[in-house]
């Protein structure tokens, strides 16, 4: 029977396919080791700006490496396509720069207290529960993200990194070894995402990417 | 066509994933569409290898349009 056809499912599976291989939890499992590393060597070690420059370096290498690893390993095998104005990728973009945009502002107004001598009691507050703050604001990330991107998985991310989180903070478990725990996690699930997915579309020669 | 409504632009290895069809039906569908004015091919070259970017005219949009307006209307028009 002739039915209309469901473009915005459509236009769901075609963005999810290509999110499907694991190298975005993979991107982000290695970001959230970093974060924990850099804190690692300021405070162990008392390296002193390693909670800049390692995911700070990482965030600059992300993108090039980002695109290499989808021409390499997602497009040979799925395919290419390019999204119109106003598809997957915008959205995301939008929500990236949101993000930003939130971030920075949320930094300036935090830096502007310090240095203007704010209320030591507001700051001492943030900092006292800084890991719930984190908790939190991962799990509204990933809601958003998840949403936006149909990954169902990125919840479940978001739950995981708030439960640590919290119990860090009731238990007092170093920050570091949670955000080394959550970034192993999420990065061996990339991996085991990526090994399905090579698996389920294997390499047909030069075929697959000159039909 | 759905398919290539949603996005700007699309290979006939992604096609060929998403819709599941064999490479000899996909292939004929999109020939038929073409000599219609509805799909546009372009050759390009992608890492250095022939690539064949397939996108939808502006006819084709305007007639898949045209094809899920009647599809709604007549299925508004079915008894409960």
């Amino acid at each position: 029977m002739t039915k209309e056809p469901n473009l915005k499912e459509i236009e769901r599976k075609t963005y999810m396919s290509y999110h499907q291989d694991g190298l975005l939890d993979i991107f982000a499992g290695v970001y959230i080791l970093g974060f924990g590393l850099g804190i690692f060597m300021d405070v162990i070690w008392d390296f002193g700006m390693g909670v800049i420059i390692i995911p700070g370096g990482l965030i600059a290498m992300a993108l090039p490496m980002w695109i290499a690893a989808k021409r390499k390993i997602t497009m040979p095998r799925i395919g290419f396509v390019k999204f119109g104005p106003g598809g997957g990728t915008s959205k995301l973009m939008a929500i990236f720069i949101g993000l930003a945009v939130a971030g920075l502002g949320f930094f300036s107004v935090f830096t502007l207290a310090t240095v203007q001598g704010g209320s030591r009691q507001w700051l001492d507050l943030i900092f006292q529960n800084g890991m719930l703050i984190v908790g939190f604001g991962s799990l509204a990330v990933c809601i958003l993200f998840g949403y936006s991107m149909g990954l169902k998985r990125l919840y479940a991310y978001g739950l995981l990194a708030m439960i640590t989180l919290v119990i860090g903070h009731f238990t007092g478990i170093f920050f570091a070894y949670i955000l080394l725990a959550l970034g192993t996690t999420v990065m061996a699930t990339g991996v085991a995402l990526l090994i399905s997915f090579v698996k389920k579309y294997p390499l047909k020669g030069d075929k697959a990417i000159a039909e | 066509m759905a398919q290539l409504y949603v996005v700007q632009s699309a290979d006939f290895t992604f096609l060929l994933h998403q819709t599941e069809m064999t490479p000899g039906n996909l292939s004929a569908h999109l020939s038929k569409l073409e000599d219609a004015g509805y799909v546009e091919v372009t050759k390009e070259f992608l890492e250095r290898k022939p690539h064949t970017a397939l996108a939808l005219t502006k006819k084709g949009r305007e007639a898949f349009k045209e094809y899920r307006r009647k599809v709604k209307q007549f299925v508004e028009k079915l008894p409960e």
